[in-house]
C-alpha cells in the first residue's frame, strides 16, 4: 500500500438512524457531499446528532443496534477514515504507546517490518513527544489525544473525522492538538465537531449548523453561517462572609510518591466566594482536592475545612456519584440531605423537575453534571468542591450549570473548582494556579518495544508461555503429595528456584503471604473437618499434608506469573498457539487498562464516601459501586469498540503481532525446570513414600 | 459490510468482545474490594469454613451478567476468563487454580445459556447457570483443595455452594443486569432493550 496521501468523498443522501431503543430518530433526512480534501466544521448544540452523523460518515452505524434509511458512501478499506473521540482515554488498546499506534497495521495483518515504519510515521506525524514504550495511560488528555490521532494515521486515512476532539483538553494542551490535526490533515478530508467554533474557523472551508434531528439549519464558507452565542449570567456580587476553608503554606506531593510537587500554597476562601484551581493536566489539581477534602495528608502546611457534612464534592464524571434510581431520590440519598422540600426547590431551579422520575443514569450529559450539583447542594454544604464542572458543556450547558453555582454563592456557600476552562475560571474571586511541570526537550524513541518492566528477574528471558506451563506442570505434580514429609522436602527446589523468578525476597514474601495464609487455614480446616478426630495429633498432620501439598499447587504459579507481562502473553498466544486474533486482541486490551479500571473504582468508592453513603466495606456501598463502574465500562467500551473499528478490527481475524514471541535456551531450561517440578513429588514418594 | 441475521448470532461484533472483555476486568477489579463480604461472615467461617461457601455466587457474576447481555456463544466463559486471569495476575492466592474455576465457573453459567441456544435472558436461566456453576466449582473444590474433609461435610459445603449459586448468582446477576438496562448502558444490545421493558422517547 502506497503511503502517498489521498482524500476522501463523504456522501450521506436523505440519511437516517434511529437507535434501536428509541422511538424517534436522531439523523432524518441528512444530506451531505463533502468533496475530496475540504475541510468542515460541524457546529451545533449538544445533542444535535453530530457524533451521530461523524459515525454515519466513518462508516460506523451498527445496523445490529438501530434502523438505518438512505444511503451513505461507505470506506473502501479499513481505516480509510479515521475517527477520534472527545474522551481519547477510550481509544487506548495498549500497554505501550507504539503498541497503541500499531493496533491499526495490526488488524490490517501487515508484517512486522511495515508495522514499524507505520508506527515510526504515524508517531511522529502526529506530534507524539513521549518515548513508544511509556504507557498510554499515564498520559495527559492532550498527549493520549496524539497518541490516538498516531492510531488513526498508521492507517494512512483519506479522512479525518474529529469528534470535539480539543473540548475535554487544557488550553495548552488543546493548542497543541489543534496544531497536529491541522498539520496531519492536509491533503484530506476533514470533518470536525465541536460547539467551540473559534479556534477551527480560520482553518475551515465550510462550516454546517445542525439542528435537532441532525437537521442542517445553514451551510456555507466561515463568516456566512450565524454561529449561537450563549450569553453567560453577570457575575454575582455575595456580601464578602467569613473564612470557609483555607491552605496555609500546603505541600503536596503525588500519592505514593516522594517527590514533593508544590510547597507552599495558600488560599483562603470566604462564604460566597469562587476559586479556581488551574493548571495543566498532571501539575497536582486532582491531588490538591484530595488533600482538601481530608483524603490525603498534605506533605507540609495547615488546612481547615468546613465539617464532613457540610463539604460536598462533586467528581469530574457525575455517573461516579450516581446511586439511586430515580433523580428524586438521588438528591436525597444522602444521610446529610434529606429535606424533601428543598429537593423539590433544588430541581426546580435546576431545571430537572420533569425528570424527577427518570434514572439518573439515562440523563443527558448536561442535565447529569446539573442532577450531581444539586444532589451536593442539598447537602446544604458551606463548601461545595467540584473536578471539572464545565468540561465538554456547550455554552448553552454551561450557563445552566454557572447560574446554578451563582445561586449557591449567594446563598452564602464557597465554592472550589478544579478547572482548566476559562470561562469558568474567569468568574472566580480567587485563582490558585499549579504551574507546569517542566517537559524534556530530549528526542524520543519512535520503537515498538516490550513493555517495560522496572526490576529484571531471570525468568524474563524465558517465553511466557514456557512460564505458565511451569506453573501448571508443577501444580500437576503436587498431587503427588502423599505425606506431609514429601510435602516438605517437595518445596525445597521452589525455594530454591524462587530467586529467578522475583526480584527479591520482600517482593518473593509479598507474593507468597496470601498464598501461605490460604495454606494456613487448609491445614486447620483439614484438622477440624477431616474423618480423623478433629483436631487430634494425625488431624493436624493430615492438615500439614495438605498445607504443604497446596502451597506446591500454587507457589510455583504465583512466582512464575511475576515474571509474565500480559501483551506478552498474548502475544504468544497468538503467535505460538495461533488462538483467534480478534478475541484476545479484546482480552489484552482489557486487561492493560487494568490500572485505569482500578482509579475508576477508587472515584467512585471515594465519592460514595464523601456523600457520607457508608464505607469501602459497607455492602451497598460495594454494590452501588459495582453498578456504577459496570455502567462506566460499558460505555466506555462503546466508545472503544468504536475506536477499534474505526481502526479496522471488525475484519481483523487474520491480525498479526507487531512483536516476534522467541523461544530460546532460556525456554529449554524452563521446561526442564517444570518437568522436574512435575515428577520431584512422585520420585520422593517412591524413595520415602 | 452486510451481515445477515442468520451469521448475527455467532459473529462476534466488536462490542460484544469488548462488553465481555471490560465485565470481566471490571469485576477482576471489584473483586479486589470485596475481601470486605468475607469478613461480615467472619465469625461463621471461622468455626465452619465450609460456610464461605455462602458467597461462591458473588464469583460467578461476570459470567451470568455477560451472557445475560451478550447472549452469544462464549460469552459467559470468557468474562469469567478474564476475571480470573486478571485475579491471577494480580497475585491472587489461588495461582492457577483461580483460572481453572474460572474456566469451570464460566463453563457452568455458559451451559445453561447453551440449553436455550442463547435466546434467553430469564431468571430461571441465570439461576441454572449459577447452580451449574456451583457445582462444577464443588466438584474441583472437593478435589482440588479439599480431598481430605469428611463426606458429611463436604456434602453441606455444596449445599451452601448451589444455594449461594442460585441466589447469589442467579438472582443478583438477574436483577443486577436488570438495573445495568435501566441505566441505558445496554441499549447497543437486543437483550438489554428487552430487559430496559420499555422504550425510552
Amino acid at each position: 500500500m502506497s503511503t502517498a496521501i489521498a482524500a476522501a468523498v463523504l456522501e450521506a443522501r436523505d440519511l437516517g438512524w434511529r437507535p434501536a431503543s428509541r422511538r424517534e430518530p436522531t439523523l432524518s433526512g441528512v444530506t451531505l457531499h463533502v468533496p475530496a480534501g475540504q475541510r468542515v466544521l460541524l457546529a451545533g448544540a449538544s445533542g444535535a446528532g453530530k457524533s451521530t452523523l461523524l459515525r454515519a460518515l466513518a462508516g460506523l452505524l451498527d445496523p445490529e443496534a438501530g434502523e438505518i434509511t438512505g444511503s451513505l458512501s461507505t470506506p473502501a478499506r479499513p481505516g480509510e477514515r479515521g475517527l477520534l473521540l472527545q474522551q481519547s482515554v477510550h481509544a487506548l488498546v495498549a500497554a505501550t504507546v507504539a503498541r497503541d499506534a500499531a493496533f491499526g497495521p495490526e488488524n490490517a495483518a501487515r508484517s512486522r517490518t511495515q508495522i514499524a515504519d507505520a508506527v515510526r510515521g504515524a508517531l511522529a506525524a502526529a506530534a507524539v513527544d513521549v518515548d513508544g514504550e511509556a504507557s498510554p495511560f499515564e498520559l495527559s488528555g492532550g498527549q493520549q489525544q496524539r497518541v490516538a490521532l498516531a492510531g488513526s494515521l498508521a492507517l494512512a486515512p483519506d479522512a479525518l473525522l474529529l469528534d470535539e476532539p480539543l473540548s475535554m483538553l487544557d488550553p495548552v494542551s488543546a493548542d497543541a492538538v489543534h496544531a497536529a490535526i491541522l498539520e496531519a490533515a492536509a491533503g484530506r478530508t476533514l470533518v470536525v465537531a465541536d460547539h467551540r467554533t473559534a479556534r477551527w474557523l480560520p482553518h475551515v472551508d465550510r462550516v454546517i449548523l445542525l439542528g435537532p434531528g441532525g437537521r442542517i439549519l445553514a451551510d456555507g464558507p466561515p463568516g456566512t453561517v450565524p454561529l449561537p452565542v450563549a450569553e453567560l449570567p453577570p457575575l454575582p456580587r455575595p456580601a464578602p462572609g467569613a473564612e470557609v476553608a483555607a491552605l496555609e503554606a500546603v505541600a503536596i506531593r503525588h500519592r505514593g510518591g516522594r517527590e514533593v510537587l508544590h510547597r507552599d500554597l495558600d488560599l483562603a476562601l470566604r462564604a460566597g466566594e469562587l476559586a479556581a484551581l488551574i493548571g495543566p493536566s498532571g501539575s497536582g489539581k486532582t491531588t490538591l482536592l484530595r488533600v482538601l477534602l481530608g483524603l490525603e495528608a498534605p506533605a507540609a502546611g495547615t488546612i481547615r475545612r468546613p465539617a464532613r457534612e457540610r463539604t460536598a464534592f462533586v467528581p469530574q464524571e457525575p455517573e461516579h456519584s450516581f446511586v439511586a434510581r430515580t433523580v428524586r431520590e438521588e438528591v436525597t440519598a444522602s444521610p446529610w440531605a434529606q429535606d424533601e422540600a428543598a429537593a423539590e426547590a433544588l430541581l426546580e431551579r435546576a431545571g430537572l423537575a420533569h425528570l424527577a422520575a427518570a434514572n439518573p443514569f439515562t440523563l443527558s450529559g448536561g442535565e447529569q453534571r446539573r442532577l450531581a450539583i444539586v444532589a451536593a447542594l442539598a447537602q446544604r454544604p458551606r463548601l461545595l468542591v467540584l473536578d471539572e464542572p464545565t468540561v465538554g458543556l456547550d455554552d448553552a450547558r454551561l450557563a445552566d450549570v454557572i447560574a446554578l453555582l451563582d445561586r449557591a454563592r449567594e446563598e452564602g456557600c464557597a465554592i472550589i473548582a478544579a478547572t482548566h476552562d476559562a470561562r469558568l475560571a474567569s468568574r472566580a474571586d480567587r485563582t490558585l494556579a499549579l504551574p507546569a511541570r517542566p517537559a524534556s526537550d530530549r528526542p524520543v524513541s519512535r520503537e515498538i518495544t516490550p513493555v517495560p518492566h522496572p526490576r529484571r528477574t531471570a525468568a524474563r528471558a524465558c517465553n511466557p508461555l514456557t512460564l505458565c506451563a511451569i506453573g501448571l506442570l508443577a501444580a500437576i505434580g503436587s498431587f503427588g503429595v502423599s505425606t506431609w514429609q514429601i510435602g516438605a522436602l517437595g518445596l525445597l527446589p521452589v525455594l530454591l528456584l524462587a530467586p529467578l523468578a522475583v526480584p527479591g525476597w520482600r517482593s518473593a514474601a509479598l507474593r507468597l503471604a496470601p498464598v501461605l495464609l490460604s495454606a494456613a487455614t487448609l491445614a486447620w480446616t483439614t484438622a477440624l473437618l477431616s474423618p480423623l478426630a478433629p483436631l487430634s495429633a494425625s488431624a493436624w498432620l493430615l492438615g500439614a499434608k495438605e498445607a504443604s501439598r497446596i502451597t506446591l499447587f500454587v507457589a510455583p504459579g504465583v512466582l512464575a506469573l511475576a515474571s509474565v507481562d500480559v501483551t506478552a502473553l498474548g502475544d504468544a498466544l497468538r503467535i505460538r498457539l495461533r488462538l483467534p486474533g480478534r478475541p484476545l486482541a479484546a482480552g489484552v486490551a482489557a486487561l492493560v487498562r487494568t490500572g485505569h479500571l482500578r482509579a475508576q473504582w477508587e472515584r467512585i468508592l471515594t465519592a460514595r464516601i464523601l456523600r457520607g453513603l457508608g464505607t469501602a466495606r459497607s455492602p451497598r456501598v460495594l454494590a452501588s459501586a459495582t453498578l456504577a463502574l459496570l455502567v462506566d465500562t460499558l460505555r466506555g467500551a462503546e466508545q472503544q469498540a468504536l475506536a477499534m473499528d474505526a481502526r479496522g478490527f471488525a475484519e481483523a481475524d487474520a491480525r498479526t503481532v507487531a512483536l516476534p514471541s522467541p523461544l530460546g535456551r532460556a525456554d529449554v531450561i524452563g521446561a526442564l525446570v517444570g518437568i522436574a517440578l512435575l515428577l520431584w513429588p512422585w520420585a520422593l514418594r517412591l524413595m520415602i513414600g | 459490510m452486510t451481515t445477515t441475521t442468520g451469521t448475527a448470532r455467532t459473529r462476534y461484533r466488536t462490542i460484544d468482545l469488548v462488553v465481555i472483555a471490560g465485565i470481566g476486568a471490571a469485576f477482576g477489579v471489584a473483586f479486589l474490594g470485596y475481601g470486605a463480604l468475607y469478613s461480615l461472615i467472619g465469625p461463621l467461617t471461622a468455626a465452619f469454613k465450609p460456610a464461605e461457601g455462602l458467597l461462591v455466587g458473588i464469583w460467578f457474576l461476570p459470567a451470568v451478567i455477560a451472557g445475560l447481555i451478550v447472549r452469544k456463544p462464549g460469552a459467559a466463559i470468557g468474562a469469567e476468563l478474564i476475571a480470573a486471569t486478571l485475579e491471577m495476575m494480580l497475585g491472587g492466592q489461588w495461582g492457577w487454580g483461580t483460572v481453572i474455576s474460572g474456566l469451570l465457573q464460566g463453563g457452568g453459567v455458559e451451559l445453561a445459556f447453551a440449553l436455550t441456544a442463547y435466546r434467553r435472558s430469564t431468571v430461571p436461566v441465570a439461576v441454572l447457570g449459577g447452580v451449574l456453576a456451583a457445582s462444577l466449582e464443588w466438584v474441583w473444590e472437593r478435589f482440588a483443595y479439599y480431598p481430605e474433609m469428611s463426606w458429611g461435610f463436604a456434602i453441606i459445603m455444596l449445599g451452601f455452594f448451589l444455594v449461594s449459586g442460585a441466589l447469589l448468582c442467579g438472582a443478583l446477576g438477574w436483577a443486577a443486569t436488570r438495573a445495568l438496562a435501566a441505566t441505558g448502558a445496554l441499549d447497543p444490545f437486543p437483550a438489554g432493550r428487552e430487559l430496559a421493558g420499555t422504550d425510552r422517547a
